[in-house]
């Protein structure tokens, strides 16, 4: 596989705080990318850096290759599409729209058009004017018809209802399965966009938790369910992700089980369910919060 | 090799890139190339009216003090001021917005000031047409002075032509290297350069009043006359165009 993106050693401070701490990872070509993390935990930073938004404090960024700061033939092959984008004062949607072809190359005018459509954005309306949602979808319009190498979206669906984030979903998958190209997704709302995903990152404190396959990703844990006795004796030693009971009963989240081990989990009488990409982030960040707090 | 599904586009023509920029500027000409002219019309027509005034109710040697009097009025400085806030609200909103289009800084700023320069032929072309008319027609009839102001004026029209032309550039490219300020430093940047434009403004006029050299700087202006001073003022236009370069170039777009 191609790298895309090569990052060795990355830091970034602001005074003090370590925005992005040591950060090493690629991104390869032609993958759907998933950047989680919590509010805070440095996903637009990282994005600010990747993109030459903001500039290294140490460590090296390789883009197609090279260093992306003021490199326009690097840059000319991504859009980073972020929840803040600040636009001219007085300019309407149809501006954006006339404008964005003379940097994208690959932007497909008719498909922004359709886009346009199926978001129900009025084309006249000056971006001042927006509301939350349908400024978010001008960010997602673009970042879908540029059709850029490599695509960062931001939080992109900020004030999008429930409709318009499927459409975004859709419209991404269906774009993506005919123009293969790198997509780098910022976001919170973990489960609904965890189909899409090919690859997890999830970022914590600056620092990167996990770096691995979504596949991977969903089959690492399971959740054993039963009565509390049962349930001590089938973990052991295991390391244990996250634990909740009531009275009697017990529900323990582990690492991924053998064949066998589940077996032997149905002869003991205990129920094993699958976990959410979403759940297994809560507890891995949460997890890291606690060693904090007590290492504090 | 590997092959790429993805057509990695080929870099455009550098130039091409920062006329793209230029372009970007332009998309929304209303507020850039029209505006100004419709806010400049309703002067003039405000202007107009009160010359109509003072000549109805004067006897003709009070409407030969009114025409002297009115060779000084302000009413077209609004258009420089308002060049100054284009050039602020260009470096300060389209810069972010740029960025989000994946331009480099270098390629924002030199498409940026080929539009101030592009703008500035714009204006100066109208100002000078205006002034030109002014004279044919001896104040609009009325002995107005709008276009054409004390001091300010040359006789040769070319010549007024590159006044008015240096003029515009130098308020763009204030306006441009006090922006790119703010957007390198924010807030605090915009601070500390007050404070030290302040200083350095009170420092000179100190210097010049304990040397006595006052006469001396009111005749520097009257031998360079306008266009002298207008050429002066070139050099700091320069300034400013290169120090909002190397101040851009270390910018990001922060909330």
């Amino acid at each position: 596989m191609t790298a895309v993106v090569e990052v060795t050693g990355l830091t970034k401070t602001f005074g003090s705080l370590n925005a992005v701490d040591n950060v090493s990872f690629t991104v390869e070509q032609n993958k759907i990318y998933g950047l989680l993390g919590r509010n805070g935990a440095g996903k637009t930073t990282l994005m600010q850096l990747l993109t030459a938004q903001d500039f290294p404090t140490r460590g090296s960024i390789r883009v197609f290759g090279e260093n992306p700061v003021e490199t326009a033939k690097v840059l000319q092959n991504v859009c980073f599409i972020k929840e803040s984008q600040k636009y001219p004062d007085d300019f309407q949607v149809k501006h954006v729209l006339k404008s964005a072809p003379w940097f994208f190359r690959n932007w497909d005018a008719e498909y922004a058009e359709r886009l346009v459509h199926d978001f129900r954005l009025p084309a006249n309306r000056r971006i001042k004017k927006l509301s939350r949602g349908q400024l978010s979808s001008v960010g997602v319009i673009v970042g879908l018809a540029s059709r850029a190498p490599l695509t960062f979206f931001d939080e992109p669906y900020l004030g999008l209802d429930a409709v318009a984030r499927q459409i975004f979903y859709d419209r991404l998958l269906e774009d993506y399965a005919e123009h293969p190209r790198t997509v780098i997704l910022s976001t919170h709302l973990i489960d609904e966009v965890s189909n899409l995903l090919e690859h997890v990152l999830v970022i914590d404190e600056g620092r990167i938790l996990l770096d691995e396959d979504a596949e991977n990703v969903r089959g690492s844990a399971t959740t054993v369910v039963g009565a509390r006795t049962a349930v001590d004796t089938f973990v052991g030693r295991r390391e244990v992700l996250h634990r909740e009971g009531i009275g009697g009963l017990a529900s323990v989240t582990i690492g991924a089980l053998t064949p066998e081990e589940r077996r032997e989990a149905a002869a003991a009488g205990l129920e094993l369910s699958p976990v959410s990409l979403q759940q297994l982030i809560v507890r891995k960040t949460n997890t890291s919060n606690q060693e904090f707090e007590q290492s504090a | 090799m590997t092959t790429t599904t993805t057509t990695h586009t080929e870099p455009g023509g550098e130039l091409q890139r920062i006329l793209n920029v230029t372009r970007l500027h332009l998309t929304n000409k209303f507020p850039m190339m029209v505006l100004p002219l419709l806010i400049l019309g309703f002067i003039f027509l405000v202007n107009y009216l009160i010359w109509w005034l003072i000549r109805g109710v004067t006897d003709p040697q009070g409407a030969a003090d009114a025409t002297q009097g009115m060779q000084f009025s302000g009413a077209s400085s609004f258009i420089f001021i308002y060049m100054l806030v284009v050039a602020v609200q260009s470096v300060n909103l389209t810069f972010p917005f740029a960025l989000g289009y994946s331009v480099t800084r270098r390629d924002f700023y030199l498409g940026t000031s080929v539009m101030f320069v592009l703008l500035s032929g714009y204006y100066a072309v109208i100002m000078t047409v205006m002034a030109g008319l002014e004279r044919a027609t001896n104040g609009w009839g009325l002995g107005g002075g709008m276009f054409d102001v004390i001091y300010f004026r040359t006789d040769n029209l070319a010549l007024q032509f590159v006044l008015f032309l240096l003029t515009f550039l130098f308020f763009f490219f204030v306006g441009a290297a006090t922006a790119a300020v703010y957007v390198r430093w924010r807030a605090n940047g915009m601070y500390v350069f007050f404070a030290i434009l302040t200083l350095l403004v009170i420092g000179l006029v100190a210097l010049a009043t304990y040397t006595e050299s006052w006469p001396q700087v009111g005749a520097w202006f009257a031998t360079n006359g306008a266009l002298g001073v207008a050429l002066w003022s070139l050099t700091v236009t320069a300034l400013c165009a290169l120090t909002g370069f190397l101040l851009i170039r270390k910018a990001t777009p922060k909330n």
